[in-house]
């Protein structure tokens, strides 16, 4: 099990960066999110929206571990619950995989809130718990599938409102494992 | 200021798409001009995510994706 987390900063207030979280993909620098769906979306009693989505995407594999697992394997399904809070001002989105599941797990946890020093501002934690099954290989593909995530959060970040600019600022810092 | 555009985004049912879009578009209106601004009237787009869902739900059975119904673990909740 590999546990790993970071924080970014957006430069921009709370209601602006989810409008373009919820609306997050498409991204050219994301190409391997390919489709998403939405299957249900109701409020709840105390006003807060949920929404549960299906993402699938395409798995940036090199050419040889296509050829050995084959190609039709390569489409993975995501499931994504997410909440909005328009009055506490928190999205909170949880996700987890629903194929490939006797290879791997990965749950990832995003929050965006306002700043606490700065309502213009919003900060997004992000934290993943990958779990890969079977001994041998563990070590070797946590450590991959981490520095991957960890990759693909900070372009992520950056995605996240895609023309949105932000600035990660040195006091934010980034948490690894 | 532009924003990322998943109304631009493809539904896992090839079908569905046109239906997705038209959804996506009533929804990101409602969320960025009531929902946010604390306006509780009603969601317009019930019967547009009515059709869509039709479409969707006959996608995944056919690609038997492994949904699991739509209730599952929520952010609180471990999984089973």
């Amino acid at each position: 099990m590999k546990i790993w987390s970071t924080e970014h900063v957006f430069s921009y207030p709370w209601e602006t960066v989810i409008k373009a979280a919820m609306r997050k993909y498409p991204n050219p620098m994301n190409p391997s999110v390919v489709g998403v769906d939405v299957l249900d979306r109701n409020l709840d009693p105390e006003g807060r929206l949920h929404s549960h989505r299906l993402l699938s995407t395409e798995w940036g594999l090199p050419g040889i571990v296509r050829a050995i697992m084959g190609t039709s394997h390569t489409r993975t399904y995501v499931k994504e619950h997410s909440i909005v809070d328009p009055e506490e001002k928190t999205m909170e989105l949880c996700s987890t995989n629903i194929t490939l599941t006797n290879l791997v797990s990965v749950d990832e946890r995003l929050v965006y809130r306002p700043h606490p020093d700065n309502p213009d501002v919003t900060v997004l934690t992000q934290e993943a718990i990958i779990t890969v099954k079977g001994v041998s290989l563990s070590s070797y593909l946590e450590g991959m599938m981490a520095l991957r995530m960890s990759a693909n959060a900070r372009k992520s970040a950056g995605r996240t409102p895609r023309t949105v600019e932000h600035r990660q600022t040195t006091s934010s810092g980034n948490i690894g494992n | 200021m532009l924003f990322g555009q998943s109304d631009h985004m493809n539904s896992v049912g090839e079908g569905c798409t046109d239906l997705k879009r038209e959804y996506d578009q009533c929804f990101n209106r409602w969320f960025a001009e009531k929902f946010l601004k604390g306006d509780r009237s009603g969601d317009p787009c019930t019967e547009m995510f009515k059709k869509y869902q039709h479409c969707v739900q006959k996608a995944i059975k056919e690609k038997d994706i492994p949904i699991d119904g739509v209730e599952f673990m929520g952010p609180n909740k471990d999984k089973p």
